[in-house]
Parts: C-alpha cells; sequence; structure tokens
C-alpha cells in the first residue's frame, strides 16, 4: 500500500512535469490537448492517490535524494489527504476544461507550463517533510502562480492583481519563514515529523509566536480579512482555469499551513489560539459575502465568494482548537473534519463555478452581471451545471455545500459543553454570524443564478451567446462531485474520520456516523441527519406534484393563454431587475460598512421629467485599502526615503562602506 | 315548425342561463378601463362601500384576470388598449362574462376613428350593458345580478312615451 | 373603537336592501334618460333634436324619434329643447342583455 501511494505521488508529479514540457508545443491545438491529457491523468493518479491515502489512514516517506539541508525529504502524511485528492479532482477537471478554453497561442504555451509546474508546487508543498523542502515548494508555487496570472498581462487590471498577489505572497511567505525558524531552532531539526514530536519542548511563549506568524502568514495566502486584498484583485484577472485553481487550491494552501500549524506541528495550544483563530474566520465569512452581494463582476463575486468559505473553513478550525483546549476533543476532531470536508466542498463547486464563468465570459463576451441574461436557453447545459455550482455554494440540500454547513452549526451549537461562560458565548456569536453569512449566501446564490441565466439577455452579447463549442466536458466532472460529495456523505466521512485519527490520535468513527448512514455530531444524543436518505427522500416527494398534476389535470378541454402581465405590450430588458438592485435592501442595510459614494448625472434639469438619461454610479468604499494598507504603504516609503542617503550612487562613498566593513571584520576576527 | 332562427335563440340563451347559473352565489370581477374619464371608476368604487356593499351578495374585486369571472369594461375601446383589453380576455378563464358599462363604453359619445373603437362591443362580445354616464351604483348592482341571471332584465318593457303607449 | 360601535348602532343599517324592497327615494331624482309625448312631437322638433344631442343618442327619419337609451348621458340639452313635449323618464335602472333593447322608438305624431 505504501509503495502504491509512493508510487501514485511520484505519477502525479511525473504526469505534470510531463504536461509542462508538452506544453512547448502549446502553439498548436495538438499540443494543447496533449499536454492537457497528462495534465488530467496527473489528476487522476493525485486523486486516486489521495483517497488510498485517506482510506489508508497512514502515510509514508519518501526520500529522493539528499539535496541541501535534507531538502528532498517528502513525507506523504494523512492530513495531506483530502488536499491531494482537491489537487487531483482540480487539475482533471480544468485538463478536460483547458483545450476548449485556451486559444492555441504561444502565451497559452508558457501558461501551461507555468500552470502545471504550479500543480507540480502544489503537491510538493502538500508532500513536504522538511522545512527547506516546504519552503522551496511554497515559493515556487507562489511564483508559478504569479505567471500564471499573468497570462493575458497587457489587459487592463491583470498588472495590478499579480503584483497585489505576489506582494502579500511574499509577506505571508516571512513570516511563515519565520514561525518555522522559531520552531526549528527550539526543536532542533528541520525535519517535521521531528518537530511535532518535540513541539511540546518549545517554550510557551516562542508557541504562541510561531502559532500567529504562521496564522498570519497562512492567512495571507488564505485570504482572511484584512490579507485577502490581493483575491479580488488576482482571482478574477486570470484565465478561468487559472482562478479556478487559485480558489479551488491554492486558498487551500493556506487553509493546510494553519491546519498544519495548529494540530501538528504545535499539537494545540492555550483555548484562546482557537478563539482568535474562530473570531477571524467568522468575521472573514461575513466581510466576505456581504461584499460579494455588491459585485457586478462574476469572477469578482466569486472571489469574495472564496473569502467567505474560507472564513467557514478557519472559523471550524478555531472552533476546534477551542473544543480541544476545553477537553472535549471529540467535537474538536469533529470541527477538524468539518474543516477538511468544507475544503474539498468548496474547491469543488469553486473550481466549477469559476470555469462556467469562464464559458460564459467566452460566450456573452462579458463577465458583468448587468450585461448577461437569459443564458439558460442559450447555454442550456452551462445553465444546469452552473445551477448544481450555485445550489452548493447556496449550501442547500442534498449537496456538498449544505452537508459541511450544517456538520459546522451543529459543531458550534454544542458550544454549550465547555465549562467557559466566556468561550461558550464567543462560540454562539460566532454561530450566529456563521448563519447570517449563510442566509446571505442563499441571496447571492440566488442573484448570481437568477441574473445571468434567467430573464431577458440585457444586452447584445448576451443574446448573442451560442454553446457549441464551450466547454462542458471539466465543469461537468466536478458538478457530479459535488453530487457525490454531497450524497456520498458518508462515504467520504469514514474517509475524513481516518484522517483525523491519524492528525489528532482521536477515533470518532462510532460519533460521527451510525448505521443507517446517519452522521451525527460527535455526541449520539445531540442531532443527526443522513444525507443520503434525504436525497433520496427528496426524489421520492417531487413524485407529489407529479401526482397531483397528473390527478389535477383538467378534464374539459383547457385552453392555453401566455402569462397574465399587466397588458403591457412587450417586456423589455430594462425592466428586469439588475443585479445591483436586486442586492439594493442588502446595501440600505449595510450602509455603514458599505460607505458608498454615490454618484448620479442628470444630462439636463428639465422639471418635465424627460431629461434624458440619468446615470447612477455607486461605489464602495475599498476600507482596508484605505486605512491599513495605504498608511502601511506610506510609513514604509517614508522610512525608506530616510535610508536614501546611504545609497546615494556615490561609489566614493561605497568604497568608504567596504573599507569599514573590512576594518570591522579583522577586529572582530582577531579579538 | 318553429322558425330555426328562434329555436337557435332560445337554445342559446338556455346555455347561456346553465353556464351563468355554474357562478351561483359568488363572482369575482375584474375591471378594464379602456381609455375612460374615470367616473365609472368612481362609482363602481362606490360599489364596496357600506352604502351599497357588493359583498353581500357575493361580488368581489380582484385584480388578476386568471381569477375573475367577470369583466367589467369602461371607457370608449380607445384603440392603445387593445392589447390589453384583448390580453386580459384571453386570460379570463371560462365560463365568463362581459360587462360594459357607461355611455362610452355603449357606443355614446365618442364615435369610431382612427383613435377609438367607440364602443367596446367592437371589440369584445358584450354580455350585459349598463347605460348611464355614469351609472349609479344601484344600475351598476342591477347589471351585475342581470349578469348572473338572478334579475331579468326589464328594459326591452320599457317604455319612452309618456302617454302611455307600448314599448317599441 | 366603541366610538363607532355605539355610532352604528344608534344610526341603524345604512345599506341599501336592493334588490330586495323598495328601491332607494333619491333615486328618482338622478339624471335619465327623456321621455316624450308623441302628439307634441313634430318632424321639425325631431330634428333640432337629433341635431342638439351631443351624444348620438336621439335619431330621426321624420316619422319616428329613435332614442338609444345605451348612449344618452342623461345630459338634459333634450329637454331644454323640447320644453313641455319630454320630460324625464326616471329610469335609471337599464341593465340589457341585448344592445338592441336599448333602442326605443317613438312615432313622431304631432303637427
Amino acid at each position: 500500500m505504501t509503495h502504491a501511494l509512493a508510487g501514485l505521488v511520484i505519477a502525479a508529479a511525473a504526469c505534470w512535469l510531463a504536461a509542462a514540457i508538452v506544453a512547448l508545443g502549446a502553439a498548436r491545438p495538438a499540443g494543447v490537448r496533449a499536454s492537457a491529457l497528462v495534465s488530467a491523468l496527473g489528476g487522476v493518479a493525485a486523486a486516486v492517490g489521495g483517497v488510498l491515502l485517506a482510506i489508508h489512514g497512514a502515510g509514508t516517506t519518501l526520500q529522493l535524494g539528499a539535496g541541501p539541508a535534507g531538502a528532498a525529504h517528502f513525507r506523504i502524511a494523512p492530513l495531506a489527504a483530502p488536499f491531494i485528492v482537491l489537487l487531483g479532482a482540480v487539475a482533471a477537471a480544468n485538463g478536460l476544461y483547458a483545450p476548449r478554453y485556451h486559444e492555441p497561442a504561444r502565451g497559452t504555451s508558457v501558461y501551461l507550463i507555468v500552470y502545471n509546474l504550479a500543480l507540480l508546487s502544489s503537491l510538493a508543498v502538500l508532500v513536504a517533510g522538511n522545512v527547506v523542502a516546504f519552503l522551496v515548494a511554497w515559493e515556487s508555487m507562489a511564483l508559478t502562480c504569479y505567471l500564471l496570472i499573468l497570462r493575458h498581462h497587457t489587459r487592463p487590471g491583470v498588472a495590478r492583481g499579480a503584483f497585489l498577489f505576489i506582494a502579500l505572497s511574499e509577506i505571508g511567505f516571512v513570516l511563515i519563514v519565520l514561525a518555522f525558524a522559531i520552531l526549528a531552532d527550539h526543536t532542533g531539526t528541520l525535519d517535521l515529523a521531528t518537530i511535532a514530536h518535540r513541539a511540546h519542548t518549545v517554550p510557551a511563549g516562542w508557541r504562541t509566536a510561531a502559532y500567529l506568524l504562521a496564522l498570519v502568514g497562512f492567512g495571507f495566502k488564505a485570504g482572511l480579512v484584512p490579507l485577502h486584498i490581493w483575491l479580488p484583485a488576482a482571482h478574477p484577472v486570470a484565465p478561468a482555469d487559472g482562478s479556478a485553481f487559485l480558489s479551488g487550491l491554492i486558498v487551500k494552501l493556506g487553509i493546510y499551513g494553519i491546519v498544519l500549524f495548529g494540530y501538528v506541528l504545535l499539537a494545540g495550544g492555550p483555548a484562546w489560539w482557537g478563539l482568535v483563530t474562530m473570531a477571524a474566520g467568522a468575521i472573514s465569512a461575513v466581510l466576505g459575502i456581504l461584499y460579494a452581494l455588491m459585485e457586478r463582476d462574476l469572477k469578482r463575486f466569486l472571489a469574495f465568494s472564496t473569502i467567505e468559505n474560507i472564513g467557514i473553513i478557519v472559523t471550524a478550525i478555531g472552533a476546534g482548537m477551542t473544543f480541544t483546549a476545553y477537553r472535549q476533543p471529540a467535537i474538536g476532531a469533529f470541527l477538524l473534519i468539518v474543516a477538511l470536508y468544507h475544503s474539498l466542498n468548496h474547491g469543488v463547486y469553486k473550481t466549477l463555478l469559476f470555469q462556467e464563468a469562464g464559458v460564459i465570459e467566452h460566450a456573452a463576451g462579458t463577465r458583468d452581471l448587468d450585461r448577461l441574461g437569459g443564458l439558460i436557453h442559450r447555454l442550456p447545459r452551462t445553465a444546469v451545471i452552473f445551477l448544481i455550482g450555485a445550489l452548493a455554494l447556496a449550501a442547500l440540500p442534498p449537496l456538498n455545500g449544505f452537508v459541511s454547513e450544517w456538520m459546522l452549526f451543529q459543531g458550534l451549537f454544542q458550544g454549550f459543553r465547555i465549562a467557559s461562560h466566556t468561550a461558550g458565548i464567543l462560540i454562539v456569536v460566532a454561530g450566529a454570524i456563521i448563519a447570517l453569512t449563510g442566509g446571505l449566501a442563499i441571496n447571492a446564490a440566488v442573484r448570481v443564478y437568477g441574473i445571468p441565466f434567467l430573464g431577458m439577455p440585457r444586452s447584445r452579447p448576451a443574446a448573442d451567446a451560442r454553446e457549441p463549442g464551450q466547454p462542458t466536458g471539466g465543469p461537468a466532472l466536478l458538478a457530479a462531485g459535488c453530487v457525490f460529495l454531497g450524497i456520498g456523505a458518508p462515504l467520504v466521512l469514514t474517509a475524513l474520520d481516518r484522517v483525523a485519527r491519524a492528525t489528532t490520535g482521536l477515533d470518532i468513527h462510532s460519533e460521527l456516523l451510525v448505521p443507517k448512514l446517519t452522521v451525527i455530531p460527535a455526541h449520539t444524543n445531540f442531532s443527526g441527519f443522513s444525507p443520503t436518505y434525504l436525497a433520496v427522500f427528496l426524489v421520492a416527494v417531487s413524485a407529489v406534484p407529479l401526482l397531483i398534476w397528473f390527478a389535477g389535470r383538467p378534464r374539459a378541454r383547457s385552453r392555453r393563454t401566455p402569462v397574465w402581465d399587466g397588458g403591457i405590450l412587450a417586456f423589455k430588458p430594462r425592466m428586469q431587475y439588475t443585479a445591483t438592485t436586486h442586492a439594493n435592501p442588502i446595501r440600505v442595510t449595510f450602509e455603514a460598512l458599505y460607505q458608498p459614494h454615490v454618484h448620479v448625472e442628470r444630462v439636463s434639469d428639465d422639471p418635465a421629467g424627460r431629461s434624458g438619461p440619468v446615470h447612477y454610479r455607486f461605489e464602495v468604499t475599498p476600507i482596508f485599502e484605505r486605512y491599513l494598507y495605504q498608511p502601511a504603504t506610506w510609513l514604509i516609503r517614508k522610512l525608506a526615503n530616510l535610508a536614501r542617503p546611504i545609497q546615494n550612487g556615490d561609489v566614493n562613498l561605497y568604497l568608504l562602506y567596504l573599507f569599514v566593513v573590512v576594518l570591522i571584520a579583522y577586529a572582530v576576527y582577531t579579538s | 315548425m318553429t322558425d330555426p332562427n328562434t329555436e337557435l335563440e332560445q337554445v342559446s340563451s338556455e346555455l347561456r342561463r346553465q353556464t351563468l347559473s355554474i357562478f351561483g352565489r359568488s363572482l369575482h370581477i375584474r375591471t378594464v378601463d379602456t381609455g375612460s374619464c374615470a367616473a365609472c371608476e368612481s362609482e363602481i368604487r362606490l360599489l364596496a362601500a357600506p352604502h351599497y356593499d357588493l359583498h353581500r351578495l357575493g361580488f368581489f374585486f380582484t385584480p388578476a384576470p386568471r381569477h375573475a369571472d367577470l369583466l367589467m369594461v369602461t371607457g370608449p375601446a380607445v384603440r392603445a388598449a387593445d392589447n390589453l383589453l384583448l390580453k386580459a380576455f384571453e386570460a379570463t378563464p371560462d365560463p365568463k362574462a362581459v360587462i360594459a358599462v357607461g355611455a362610452c363604453a355603449l357606443g355614446g359619445v365618442y364615435t369610431e376613428d382612427e383613435l377609438v373603437h367607440g364602443a367596446v362591443d367592437r371589440v369584445l362580445p358584450v354580455d350585459v350593458y349598463v347605460p348611464g354616464c355614469p351609472p349609479s351604483p344601484l344600475a351598476l348592482l342591477q347589471g351585475l345580478l342581470v349578469a348572473v341571471d338572478r334579475l331579468q332584465s326589464r328594459v326591452a318593457a320599457l317604455s319612452l312615451e309618456l302617454d302611455g303607449g307600448a314599448p317599441r | 373603537m366603541a366610538f363607532w360601535f355605539y355610532r352604528g348602532l344608534r344610526r341603524g343599517i345604512v345599506t341599501t336592501r336592493y334588490p330586495k324592497g323598495e328601491l332607494d327615494p333619491w333615486t328618482r331624482h338622478l339624471p335619465t334618460a327623456p321621455a316624450f309625448h308623441p302628439d307634441r312631437l313634430t318632424p321639425e322638433l325631431a330634428q333640432r333634436l337629433a341635431v342638439g344631442c351631443p351624444a348620438g343618442a336621439i335619431t330621426t327619419d321624420g316619422r319616428e324619434l329613435v332614442v338609444d337609451l345605451g348612449r344618452c348621458t342623461a345630459c338634459g340639452r333634450c329637454l331644454e329643447l323640447a320644453g313641455d313635449a319630454a320630460a324625464p323618464s326616471g329610469e335609471s335602472l337599464l341593465a340589457a342583455v341585448e344592445r338592441s333593447d336599448l333602442i326605443k322608438r317613438i312615432p313622431v305624431a304631432g303637427r
């Protein structure tokens, strides 16, 4: 078994390396297809490997020769299993998607090379067994992702998005290096497994420092508020499968880092770590969805929705750590399972939605929700698949989003089992915030599906959209995955339970799944729910309206007439809701948060009312950029200006520096 | 041997009576304004007031033609309202009746030209005509009751000759 | 709340009894379509009435006066013109199933 695992991981890595090489020929359609196929095969290998790893429940190590500081040491641990499965699924879906999406060109060739190297780096991050291997893989992943965002670098917004991505990634990287350095220094080793064993020898203050550094450092990559500003800038401007990869997998690497530090390397800590993490997650979740609702750009909306879901996952992680610290380890393990499950679920449906956003952008020529409409007639298969993705986004049963969010709520509602009242109240508040998020997410899903697909097209390009030639294989695979992850939750949870057992040492299988396919939240007397039976029930109960229709069919001759519309002459597309107006109640309610700037321009001031078009524009105030990042960059510039005199370009001054340094070195060496 | 026309009329009026008796004691009315001055609408609105109270007779107003049994049409059937009138008529399920209310709807005041039809029965088949400008609410009630066959129309027997001549 | 209740009790039921019982007395004073004395109608008067009706309810062919009750708006111009040849008919409840029931013919008997 361990040989099979190692073999599959190596096979996946080899496939992606091969795909990168084959992509050199992607200036021709055959090249694109070949590269995508090999990439997809790599994805299948990784997914199968991840599933086997989860089921097997124990990892293996892989030593590929000795690099500097043991850098080629890899460890395939069960904790990485859900992420490896997700990586495989994303790679496979993108492989099916790429041939019909990308135009064969030299830019595509570079893009596919970089993309496959990014897949390879992500796999390396997940199986790194050594601090150096982890850091090298992390930086490679960041660099290759930066390059793949720059695919269409001449378009507006791309350069800024890529820059923000790499800048914040590097800031996070510094913090991650510091965190690892603290641990490596105090445990005296660079091997991750050994660090985990010796974690208890690190003094408490340093442990806290390491965890907080890791939380913020990985939080930059994951997209926690206020570390998130690169996400809505970078994800929309990448090509659709690149955005899918970024939102589906890369942010999950940040999650993997947080879980790695919280559960493995530091093996738990004081309860306030968990509460801080949970608070950060809850705030990210609600702010993410609130900003998402104000977006007209489909891909920016999906980017903010990613922030929301990352918030949900981090809330689960934080709450799990809190429960474990307050001696409720079963619920703690349960919430770890929830975090991993939701990472997997969100990865699958967000990849699907981004791929479909790419289809819409190519077919209708725009990503602006206020210019789309009526696509359900023009892109019928896309409409069905997007609907499944939107239902998963809204966390509606029986799909996967619902199961993981239900489990999260059931975990949070058990806060009463904690002895500390403060922590219990904070957990309840987090539950309330997540509940608000869930409600807003349903609104958002209705808006993101209803406005582009239903009704009438709001612009000529949307009316001219056509389906033939658009990729449907990749999204369809992911939609099937969403359905399977929801209905087949008992299977998935069995595997995740093994992962949690390997990570926390606690087996909660009997408090997770009872016979008859029912999921229970770590205690048998609290609640229970069976996604499989629910799915069967939903199918069965949908027979009731069919029966009613059949029995109530009119026996007399009936007459069909159009729907009564008030007697108007014709529906015009401008009579419909737009995405902006659909979100208006939210905008008004949360005005204090958005602080919108509204511009209204009238062409003339004719009081008779026929003054011509009125232009209404509103902008949400970007409070994080304005109040956090701009002051910080101003301060850094000021400090840099202070240091400018040292680098004034005068060669004589530099020679003086050299001379002084040599003197000092001589003095130190001889003393 | 009865005149076939008379027989046809008898059969059709019997059919009409049976159709309208389906309405029983409860009826939903949808008003359609095809360009009236709204005096008829004012009188129609008074029907729901306590003084006349059409609810005690089982009549109700509804905004949706789908729920209506009866269309009460006012106004001289302006051509711009053709689409509206025909759509409302199509949307009302059978069995239905159409009442034309007011002098405008019956052909008075406006003659047929390129802007108006002049009379509602040039557009829709009308079942009951209620003259007046505007008809008082009692006249409207009479029209409604005639439409559902609870009262007989007596205007055929009315004579406009003050010396007691038979109506012609 | 109690105020309206006692007011209603004091005033009694104001809803009309129609279709049962007598018609309300005020309906007799409504403006209504004209009724004519045929022997006081002359062809010239008939012609003047046909021209003077703004709603086009009155037409004549010299021998008969044709009054379309459906078109009449009860404006009263014909009553002014006809003087003692016409009087208000007092009939305001004129619902008809057949359109032709509303067309009344009065012989122009006078000279």
